[in-house]
């Protein structure tokens, strides 16, 4: 909104921080970061289980960090969803996007972690389990994409 | 949670919230031309950040210990198909949508207010995930699956 930041740091910059705030996670509490986990916290109370504290923390810090960077940065302005949104009509679009969410979190659940817990924290902590999950949504997000790509004529 | 932790999940949350978001990865576009593989960003991002953070981690594991939480104990698990068929699904909602549990807290902060419809989704996903296993018998996921104090070199004399 005030424009003191740009659209998009560098990635030398935006990667390296990130990987600080991963060690940064580990070497304080010992934890895993991982935002999936995170949400999964706010339905915890839902199915009876107590979470770590800490995650409701961190999901609530997060919003609050990303909303800092939203003011900071370019003029906000409400927008749709890309190409997306070219393509797609308003009530389709929301389905889609709908079913996209679920296939997010039942699949970060299912393989207990994101592209955060498992495609950073985990693969950088040298964990198995993580390599064959980033592996796994990597080449099905490339392959997805790249097909959508060419079943649409180049649209999407 | 001691104040060492809280201020810990703090102050690290906003730092991350802050760079998913600074980076454009709330922007559709950006997602989306990396996995067209039509722009590196993504990939160098990532690569970037592991090589830190797994640089980072060597000195930690010197260390041998955390600050709030004792002996450092880093996830260390072996692969279960969970792993490759969750990660798939995964990979399906990633590839569609073009954003994940994290870029759609950046994208709804940057006006992309559909990324809040993902969110909504992506909380479906999870109870699901939940009631199927519940059904199953299974012990339920509770994803920050606790560092798993395996073979780890973590305190070297």
């Amino acid at each position: 909104m005030l424009g003191w930041i740009g659209a998009q740091l560098p990635w030398w910059v935006a990667g390296p921080g990130v990987g600080c705030c991963v060690v940064a996670l580990y070497g304080l509490i010992n934890a895993r970061l991982g935002v999936s986990g995170a949400w999964l916290a706010t339905i915890a109370p839902v199915e009876g289980w107590r979470p770590d504290p800490w995650r409701r923390t961190f999901l609530l810090a997060l919003v609050v960090g990303s909303a800092i960077a939203a003011v900071l940065g370019p003029t906000v302005h409400v927008h749709g969803y890309g190409r997306l949104s070219e393509v797609l009509p308003t009530p389709v679009l929301v389905v889609v996007l709908l079913l996209a969410g679920v296939a997010l979190g039942y699949g970060s659940r299912w393989a207990g972690g994101c592209t955060s817990g498992h495609g950073m924290s985990g693969c950088a902590a040298g964990s198995p389990d993580s390599f064959a999950t980033t592996v796994s949504f990597f080449s099905v997000a490339v392959l997805v994409t790249l097909g959508l790509h060419w079943l649409t004529g180049g649209l999407l | 949670m001691s104040r060492g932790v809280r201020w810990s999940a703090l102050c690290i949350g906003a730092t991350f919230g802050f760079l998913l978001t600074a980076s454009g990865l709330g922007d559709y576009h950006t997602i989306h031309d990396g996995l067209l593989l039509e722009n590196p960003y993504i990939f160098l991002m990532m690569g970037s950040a592991m090589a830190v953070a797994f640089a980072g981690l060597a000195v930690l594991r010197r260390i041998g210990r955390t600050r709030y939480a004792g002996r450092l104990a880093l996830p260390h698990s072996r692969i279960e198909r969970r792993h490759v068929y969750g990660g798939a699904v995964f990979g399906l909602g990633f590839g569609v949508g073009a954003t994940c549990p994290g870029m759609a807290v950046a994208m709804t902060t940057t006006g992309g207010l559909l990324g809040f419809v993902v969110l909504v989704g992506l909380l479906g996903g999870l109870w699901l995930r939940g009631r199927i296993e519940r059904r199953q018998r299974q012990p339920l996921s509770t994803e920050p699956t606790p560092p798993v104090a395996g073979p780890v070199p973590a305190a070297r004399p």
